[in-house]
């Protein structure tokens, strides 16, 4: 592997046979026994593409394009069934809002879960914590159960642990589209550092102002297939124009 | 940042589509076991945590954990008490009791692991790590719960019958980890299937009541004296059969509870067994799983 490649990803191929998989009970999988052809649905179709270091790399694409199951394989979450994905350096994940969110635990409690399980040691978590209290502005919230948060609230804390964790990349899914206005600087900023120390960033968003602005290339995802690869404002531009004119 | 730097920076196989090759599989599950190593205050954190919880939300917490099987074990003492007459043996709260803590161990672990998955769902779909850590920190919980159960074990069939703490609770030094071996393997088992079919979890009360009764803890050892040898032999292959008898052996003591080494090298064997086929179907499955939350 190249030493500036960060995330390699060789046709990855990912499906879900929705009706037996998703949802399997055991009636219904004695029931489809014998018909093992089952209706499967491509979530991503041999997706290939490099992220390099220092680099801000885009996903856009309409829902259901596959970005959020791509999201989750470079994660390390979901195996796929085809393909490879190697990345260089710690990962952090900020998938919807959740760094191990577990909603009737204290903020506190929330924090060393995501980090113990991230593999953080505890000293190293008692050490940050006050850290990543300041930094998401709740430290009059941190010790309620965070089903009481705001959707804001949720978003801050889930940043804060994710930047707090030191990635070399950082996997934002939706992330930012929540916080306030206030946030959104900080951690736009926050990001910028992160990208100025050769970390890497992996960013879906909906906003498509936002990728062509802050990522340097990007990809657009249609129907699990990468329909197209460049420099973020040309990708946005002809994903712009296509979406208009309808498809 | 110089070159010397970069090669601490170690390139990682996050994802692949199933892979191939026994040296490489011995290399992942090298990897794997050291992940779950650097993960064990997570585990530790999270038992303790559900522990923490558990007091908080009822009156009488941990000790519900006790509760249970020591009602249970009540209820069967009056009904076949009564029922067994003349023929249940000496100290038959003792008997009863030791049987029911044991199994009741077995029986949260099997339901436990299923639990701690999907109730970490939003973690398991976030975050990657062993998910065995699940597994082992529900064990965690219930270990608790079965050495608080011990102490209740004592306190009930000391003043009774007279049954108090021997040399032979030195036994529990090799059938405890035996026992929690048993009991990973099997929640591992019972996770693998109960992740994808939500189904089996409410199979299990009733395939471990059948268990239950089918293993030496209510009807006395003396039963079997009067059996077929077939039958003899057909309850003996039960698992739980060996392990019950050890712990009998390790908290009641001789005479009447020898301490048999073939028991114990039986309860190892399966303990082993389950263990290695239990957590090698987990680990397989396991990157899969996100699939089914």
């Amino acid at each position: 592997m190249k030493k500036d490649i960060a995330v390699s990803a060789e046709g990855v191929t990912v499906a879900f046979r929705p009706f037996v998989e998703r949802k399997p009970t055991l009636r219904k999988t004695l029931a489809n026994f014998r018909s093992r052809e089952r209706e499967t649905v491509i979530a991503l179709d041999h997706v290939s593409f490099e992220v390099k270091r220092g680099e801000a790399f885009g996903i856009v694409g309409s829902n259901g394009a596959g970005k959020s199951t791509l999201m989750r394989v470079v994660a390390g979450t979901l195996r796929p069934d085809e393909g490879r994905v190697v990345t260089t350096g710690r990962t952090s994940t900020l998938l919807q809002l959740g760094v191990g969110f577990n909603a009737e635990l204290s903020g506190t409690r929330n924090i060393y879960l995501g980090g113990l399980a991230a593999g953080l040691r505890r000293a190293t978590i008692d050490e940050i914590l006050d850290d990543i209290v300041k930094y998401a502005e709740l430290e009059e919230a941190i010790d309620r159960p965070i089903k009481t948060y705001s959707s804001g609230m949720l978003s801050r804390l889930a940043f804060s642990i994710g930047m707090h964790l030191e990635p070399d990349i950082l996997l934002l899914d939706e992330i930012l589209s929540v916080g306030d206005e206030a946030f959104r600087t900080k951690s736009e900023q926050a990001m910028q550092d992160l990208l100025d120390r050769s970390g890497t960033i992996l960013f879906v968003s909906h906003s498509l102002s936002k990728v062509a602005e802050f990522c340097d290339r990007a990809m657009w995802l249609e129907k699990g297939v990468v329909k197209d690869l460049g420099p973020a404002e040309e990708v946005v531009e002809r994903y712009r124009t296509a979406v208009a004119a309808g498809r | 940042m110089g070159f010397g730097d970069w090669q601490a920076i170690q390139s990682t196989l996050v994802a692949v589509s199933p892979p191939t090759g026994i040296f490489y599989n011995a290399r992942r599950l090298r990897t794997y076991f050291t992940d779950l190593w650097n993960r064990r205050e997570f585990a530790w954190f999270l038992a303790m945590g559900n522990l923490k919880a558990r007091n908080a939300s009822t009156a009488l917490g941990l000790f519900w954990w006790v509760l249970n099987p020591l009602l249970l074990g009540l209820v069967y003492f009056l009904v076949f008490g009564i029922f067994f007459g003349g023929s249940r043996p000496e100290g038959y709260i003792a008997y009863l009791l030791a049987g029911m803590f044991v199994f009741h161990f077995t029986h949260q672990s099997m339901t436990g692991g299923a639990n701690a998955i999907l109730q970490n769902a939003k973690l398991l779909a976030n975050l990657k790590f062993p998910r065995l850590v699940l597994l082992i920190s529900s064990l965690i919980e219930s270990s608790v719960g079965f050495l608080a159960s011990l102490l209740v074990f004592y306190a009930i069939a000391w003043p009774t019958v007279g049954v108090h703490p021997s040399r032979y609770l030195v036994l529990l030094l090799a059938v405890l980890p035996i026992h929690v071996l048993f009991n990973l393997g099997l929640s591992a088992v019972v996770a693998r299937l109960a992740v994808p079919f939500r189904d089996i979890n409410n199979f299990i009360p009733y395939l471990n009541r059948l268990w239950l009764y089918m293993s030496p803890i209510i009807w006395p050892l003396s039963f079997l004296e009067n059996a077929g040898p077939t039958l003899r032999r057909l309850v003996e292959l039960n698992p739980m059969f060996p392990l019950i008898e050890l712990y009998r052996s390790a908290l009641i003591g001789a005479p009447d509870y020898p301490f048999d080494l073939g028991d114990l090298l039986i309860s190892l064997a399966w303990a082993v067994s389950v263990f290695v086929l239990g957590v090698a179907g987990f680990i397989r499955y396991e990157t899969r799983m996100v699939r089914y939350l």
